[in-house]
């Protein structure tokens, strides 16, 4: 744990140490290669996966034993048969206990995980055993997750997600915090394709992030306030008054209780996942953490984001929020509240926020004008920005929606807006679309539409271009297709900090410059002690990146030698991207045209 | 192959194998049959006088003759349908169209495809013909081709494999 953040940093060492900086020769590291050793989760993860039997357990031999006490024809001995002792029920109570924890003890022991170079394995099963192993490159997202009892005890749960779009792929329950922590970085630094240091290959610092979005609670509260359940609720309500006013039978007001429950249920749930969200970015992707009870915090590397969609209820239309959900393909498609939750990259959002999150998506938006274009999508309606709509003609199919269901396309993406009262625009970058689709009823064809629809991986969003003009679907129909062929030919390599092959790196005369730094040599390189600092933070070869002065917290260490080219920028504070308007009068054009 | 006005112009569609039009005729045929018995039955109890009052006429009576307007109805616009399926291979994606009166087209490029699976049921089997599916990451890409003479089959996996693996996108 050297690459320590702010918000959630713990001191002390985590497991495996860290060198003092006069241990600058560290020769005897060598052999020994942590991470690529067997490792068992937490001893008392079990306790706390097991906890809701051991209360029910508790909870029914103790009301048992309770009422008895108070039983007349009792002697404060409880309901217990005649002839057994006190200490022997006792003893039955606690030897089921004990033989539940001894099974979960047994299983516990059996599961073990390794994290190599290119793979993290997990071995379970006592009778039925499981052999698992995930490549790394193919992290599509990885969850820090504390749940209430997990955060009393400083554990934390740790979610490797591939895709597959159903289980994760690897989960640890639970870790120590740190321990999940530099977990994390480390599958991530490897997965990243950072070169580690040949003689430190533990020393993996986590990659520093930037805050970007931090939503305040009362913003939270007045979301859920104003979200589609209050909708439902003066609905729901209106209708339980009518029928009881008409039929005049007061007991149609007890169907009160069922909606209350699943209102109080739904603010709960945006409350409690909605808390202290925040949103990061770092060279490892975008962060966000969240959580009033239950915490949980997201990794999303660059390039996992398969779609976006920013969305509006009509009442939110009063405050001018926004949500961001998105489609990863690790997370896939959930109806419960967890699962929803942790698609949207933004629970709500002022249009500043989401623009900021947005740019952290699609660094590149593909067009000069990125938040007028953006703009336009969320809120406006016919051509503005270069949007096309449904043809006039075909107004009587979406008489409303008419003039808003539109798409437009950037060099990079496409977006597709659509709805009247509950608005969404809909972004996919051109590189992540799976398959598209053109579809044409008769009704269609008769007034010369089509709907053209977005297949990519499972998840919240799925874009549809609605009721466009039949020669414009073909064209967005096969100018997509080539764009997509275009983009995934342009696309980054899947190990984000993979050097691109081609230009060369600033850093290469560097490299050149202290040969016995390759990988090849193992040769324990005396460093002199002043040589980390000299490197801290910055990019080998001086290029212009943000120094760690920066940052909040100044303690940052380098791995001792300057790792060949490319762990350098992993190590650099990311700059915020931020979209800027283009014109001056960039306000106006906001909506309105 | 008859052009619909949803084609995309200087494409040329490849379509499905004759025989096809025989295996979806011979499936409309059994399922017709069981259609028509099953919801005949109140009409024979009836006539045989088992049930003499409950079902009125008109139910007995009007039940399996709109089964039998949809089965014909169906059955004649079969050939068509089998028509309207094509599939053409371009340099970086293919296209799958179908559909009579809704009409779809998709375009999966071949850098997008998992797998590709080849299925042959045994009416399939029979007349030498197997269904093609492809599948990427999103599960709604629903792109089969059906009635692919085994050979084509065959050949068409071998391409697709073979393009898709020299086209490989991540995802």
């Amino acid at each position: 744990m050297t690459g320590s953040v702010p918000a959630e940093a713990a001191p002390g060492p985590g497991r495996h140490g860290q060198p003092e900086p006069s241990d600058a020769g560290g020769e005897n590291r060598i052999e020994v290669r942590p991470g690529e050793d067997w490792r068992r989760v937490h001893v008392i993860s079990p306790l706390v996966r097991g906890w809701i039997a051991l209360v029910a357990i508790l909870y029914f031999v103790g009301r048992d034993w309770f009422e008895g006490l108070f039983d007349p024809g009792s002697d404060g001995r409880g309901p217990l048969p005649e002839g057994v002792g006190l200490l022997v029920a006792v003893g039955v109570v606690l030897g089921v206990v004990l033989l539940i924890a001894g099974a979960f003890l047994v299983s516990w022991y059996f599961t073990r995980y390794q994290v190599t170079a290119e793979h993290v394995r997990v071995h379970s099963g006592v009778l039925f055993r499981q052999q698992r192993q995930a490549r790394l490159d193919r992290v599509q997202a990885i969850d820090i997750v504390q749940p209430f009892l997990a955060r009393i005890f400083g554990l934390a749960e740790l979610k490797f997600e591939v895709a597959d779009a159903g289980e994760s792929a690897v989960r640890l329950a639970f870790l120590k915090l740190d321990d999940a922590r530099q977990l994390r970085a480390t599958i991530l630094a490897r997965a990243a394709g950072v070169e580690t240091d040949p003689e430190h290959p533990e020393e993996i610092i986590e990659a520093p992030e930037r805050e970007v979005v931090a939503i305040p609670p009362g913003r939270v509260i007045g979301a859920a306030l104003l979200s589609g359940t209050t909708i439902a609720l003066v609905v729901a309500s209106a209708a339980i008054i009518t029928l009881g006013v008409v039929f005049e039978t007061p007991i149609i007001a007890t169907s009160f209780i069922p909606v209350l429950i699943g209102v109080v249920g739904s603010y709960w749930s945006a409350l409690s996942t909605g808390y202290n969200f925040r949103a990061a970015t770092s060279p490892d992707g975008i962060r966000m953490r969240y959580g009033l009870l239950d915490t949980r915090s997201q990794t999303v590397p660059p390039g996992r984001v398969q779609a976006i969609s920013i969305s509006q209820p009509p009442l939110w239309r009063l405050k001018g929020w926004y949500r961001v959900t998105v489609n990863v393909a690790g997370y896939g498609v959930s109806a419960s509240s967890d699962g929803q939750a942790r698609s949207s990259l933004l629970p709500v959002g002022s249009r500043e926020d989401v623009l900021q999150i947005l740019a952290l998506v699609l660094p590149d938006p593909g067009t000069p004008r990125p938040v007028e274009v953006f703009a336009a999508g969320m809120t406006g309606r016919d051509g503005a920005e270069g949007y096309v709509t449904t043809p006039r003609r075909a107004r009587l199919l979406a008489p409303l929606a008419w003039r808003r269901n539109g798409f437009a396309v950037t060099e990079t993406a496409l977006l597709v807006r659509s709805g009247v009262l509950w608005r969404q625009l809909a972004v996919v970058p051109h590189e992540r679309t799976q398959s598209l689709s053109i579809h044409q009823g008769p009704v269609d064809r008769r007034f010369g539409v089509a709907d053209l629809q977005f297949q990519t991986t499972p998840g919240p969003v799925s874009p549809r271009v609605l009721l466009a003009e039949t020669g414009t679907a073909w064209d967005l129909f096969h100018g997509q297709s080539v764009r997509a062929a275009e983009a995934r030919r342009r696309s980054g390599p899947e190990q984000w900090m993979k050097p691109v092959p081609g230009p060369a790196a600033p850093s290469d005369a560097q490299a050149a410059s202290e040969p016995e730094a390759l990988p090849a040599s193992h040769g324990g390189l005396p460093v002199p002690p002043g040589e980390p600092d000299a490197q801290l933070g910055g990019l080998p070869g001086g290029a212009p990146a943000a120094v760690p002065g920066d940052l909040p917290e100044a303690p940052r260490r380098e791995p001792a030698v300057p790792a060949p080219t490319d762990s350098g920028p992993r190590t650099v504070m990311p700059e915020a991207p931020r979209w800027e308007p283009a014109a001056p009068e960039g306000e106006e054009g906001y909506g309105h045209r | 192959m008859r052009r619909e006005p949803i084609d995309p112009s200087g494409l040329e569609w490849s379509r499905v194998s004759p025989k096809y039009l025989r295996v979806r005729l011979l499936g409309w045929l059994i399922g017709s049959v069981v259609w028509l018995l099953i919801t005949s039955v109140p009409l024979v109890l009836r006539l045989t006088g088992v049930w003499s009052s409950f079902p009125p006429a008109w139910i007995a009576w009007g039940l399996p003759a709109v089964v039998l307007v949809i089965v014909v109805w169906r059955g004649l616009l079969l050939p068509r349908q089998v028509g309207a399926i094509g599939y053409a291979e371009r340099d970086d994606d293919l296209l799958v169209r179908e559909g009579v009166f809704f009409q779809r087209t998709m375009v999966v490029p071949y850098g997008r495809m998992q797998y590709v699976d080849v299925a042959v049921g045994p009416l399939e089997r029979v007349f030498g013909i197997c269904t093609l599916k492809l599948h990427t990451a999103s599960p709604a890409t629903n792109a089969s081709i059906p009635g692919l003479p085994t050979e084509e089959g065959t050949r068409l996996r071998e391409q697709l494999s073979a393009r898709g693996e020299a086209r490989l996108a991540g995802l």
